[in-house]
């Protein structure tokens, strides 16, 4: 089965990560694509919080490009060693469009995304690419909400 | 932590071509949109007001410096594809992180200054819809809404851009094709197309002229913001930009000879939606109630097109500059379900809000001003100052970063637009040394942050480069 992990550089989408892995049986999951959405026109094309602290980028050499790179290059690090093959892929366009996409054209057999906010829309609303996402990918798709106490979160 | 060796092993979709998601026509669809709706719809009165009827001299000569300025933009994006713009080249050639701060800052300054007559050039199109609400109210509500839209993120689609670059054109269309009914009437009066009736030297003239123009076609910068995900980029740019800034070019003076022989050239200059004249004359053989309000629509569109463009810029600099310690930490706070960088956002959205109130209240206070024309001005100072030196980084940087794919301009064109550039940019200066005072109040801003960064800022400072636990993720 090729399971697709999403990232949008949050720390929540590394938690999505960590809890695939720490359920899922790596003997039956062949590959793991690690998938980053660069989104063109936004004002922050794609903003990584993950990785930051070594890869700092500049105001006069602004690339978000490059920082999707690296948010996908932290989240495929969480799988070294797990098993699966792990690819890194960084596209760009609508992030919802972009990893349904990509579920299509990779037959996954899973997509797993963080479910996005936090803060007032926590219990309300959950994130609108993963919303979307869970609409209309071809393939189950896992949504993984943030823990209710954030410290615990980037504990476990 | 450190997995820099990944970085060079990631793997794109090539199998897909999906590597990068930007093509040239949607590029070139893009230069069109941003650099059309900014200003002609807003501006074209005062361009004549300033020439008499031949003012398309004025948008000729503007466009053509701003083209060649093109010319050097399209080289150095085809050389650093990446976001940055000017404020990398500046670097690039200098080295100087005093001077790309300046640049930066400047650039900063000039698009919160054309949000600002933008907005203020809205409201003039609104009240011919509903003339209730106050101007200030209706450009600050707009200021307010865009915002949110940027927020939201919904503009990002690149369908909703391309849609909204066809309305804008739709609209300058409707004026050629009124003016070819005009002329097929044989009503049209040439001589107008020669007329220079501004007292004193019609150089002059014209060249106050082409300072406003100039405002016209700003805009074509903001292309660089998408030059990373732009698909073949070293065909794409030059094709693109420097095609679209002559399509817009030629629209431009098309319209604005039309705009001449259609309307007397006293009432374009006193009228604050001088287009919307054009369509006023009745000339069209249906309800011109109805074309004005067609037409009005079109124009506020328009003008919202751009205006998002540039209400985008700002927060991406405000957040490169935030990362580089420049600027306090907030300013690269991103949200964390939408993904946007609210507070830069929400500044931008408050500077420009301010200058709208500043202007207002001078003129309230009796002072004579236009805030759209001041503005528009202010934008014009810095964006000159930055073209010239963009230009003088290009052939700075000539021999570096080369590759046999890099597209080269045209040397001794460049320096015409160097030249260019200076002149339009000592006249303004020259004519009007007040938006001097406005320039350095906007660079102030930039100063201020810088300031609050190095006084108050080891707290944000630590939440850029910290550890996993920063505070934005409560938010």
């Amino acid at each position: 089965m090729h399971v697709i992990v999403a990232t949008d550089g949050s720390k929540q989408s590394l938690a999505a990560a960590k809890h695939l892995k720490a359920f899922a049986d790596p003997a039956k999951i062949t590959e793991v694509s690690v998938i980053a959405v660069i989104r063109p026109l936004a004002a922050v094309a794609f903003a990584d919080e993950l990785s930051e602290a070594e890869h700092q980028a500049s105001w006069d050499s602004l690339s978000f490009r490059e920082a999707a790179e690296n948010a996908v290059a932290m989240i495929a690090a969480t799988f070294d060693g797990w098993g699966p093959k792990v690819h890194q892929r960084v596209r760009s366009g609508s992030p919802a469009n972009e990893i349904i996409k990509a579920a299509k054209q990779y037959d996954a057999g899973l997509v797993v995304v963080a479910a996005g906010g936090r803060g007032l829309s926590e219990s309300v609303l959950v994130g609108s690419t993963a919303q979307r996402v869970q609409h209309y990918a071809p393939c189950p798709v896992l949504v993984v909400r943030p823990k209710p106490r954030p410290k615990k979160a980037k504990q476990s | 932590m450190a997995h820099t060796s990944d970085v060079s092993v990631a793997e794109h979709d090539d199998g897909t071509g999906l590597k990068r998601s930007i093509t040239g026509k949607q590029l070139f669809f893009y230069t069109l949109g941003d650099v059309l709706g900014s200003g002609i719809y807003v501006l074209i009165g005062l361009v004549a007001a300033a020439v008499g009827g031949a003012f398309w001299i004025a948008f000729a000569v503007g466009v053509s410096v701003a083209a060649i300025t093109g010319t050097a933009y399209a080289e150095l994006v085809t050389k650093y594809p990446q976001a940055a713009g000017s404020s990398l080249y500046v670097q690039k050639a200098f080295g100087n992180k005093a001077l790309t701060f300046l640049v930066t800052v400047s650039f900063l300054a000039a698009s919160f200054a054309a949000s600002g007559s933008l907005a203020a050039g809205f409201a003039s199109y609104f009240s011919e819809l509903w003339a209730g609400p106050p101007a200030l109210l209706v450009a600050l509500v707009f200021v307010a809404l865009l915002v949110l839209i940027n927020y939201i993120g919904i503009s990002e689609s690149v369908v909703t851009n391309m849609v909204m670059t066809f309305v804008e054109l739709s609209g300058l269309i409707i004026v050629l094709i009124i003016a070819a009914i005009h002329i097929g009437r044989g009503d049209a009066d040439f001589e107008t197309l020669t007329d220079i009736s501004v007292s004193g030297n019609p150089a002059l003239a014209v060249l106050a002229g082409v300072a406003l123009s100039f405002f016209a076609m700003t805009g074509f910068e903001n292309t660089a913001n998408v030059a990373e995900e732009t698909i073949d980029p070293h065909k794409a740019f030059p094709r693109s930009l420097v095609g679209g800034m002559i399509v817009a070019g030629t629209v431009y003076v098309l319209v604005s000879m039309a705009a001449a022989l259609t309307v007397p050239t006293d009432e374009l200059a006193k009228s604050e939606v001088a287009l919307l004249e054009v369509v006023k004359q009745g000339i069209l053989p249906f309800s011109t109630d109805l074309m004005v309000t067609i037409f009005t629509v079109i124009a506020l569109v328009a003008i919202t097109n751009t205006t998002l463009v540039t209400l985008v810029t700002q927060p991406r600099i405000l957040y490169g500059m935030a990362r580089e310690d420049v600027v306090p930490g907030v300013f690269a706070k991103i949200h964390p379900t939408r993904r946007s960088p609210w507070v830069g956002l929400l500044f931008s959205g408050l500077v420009v809000g301010a200058l709208l109130i500043i202007g207002t209240l001078i003129t309230e206070a009796g002072g004579k001003l236009d805030v759209v024309e001041r503005l528009a001005l202010v934008t014009v100072v810095f964006l000159l100052a930055i073209y010239a030196l963009v230009i003088i980084t290009c052939l700075k940087l000539r021999g570096q970063d080369e590759d046999e794919r890099a597209f080269r301009a045209n040397t001794p064109l460049l320096v015409v637009g160097l030249v260019g550039n200076l002149a339009i940019l000592y006249w303004v200066i020259y004519d009007d040394p007040g938006s001097l005072l406005w320039c350095a109040g906007l660079l102030a801003v930039g100063g201020v942050l810088y300031l609050a960064e190095k006084l108050f800022g080891s707290r944000g400072t630590e939440s850029t480069a910290g550890p996993l636990d920063r505070e934005d993720r409560e938010v």
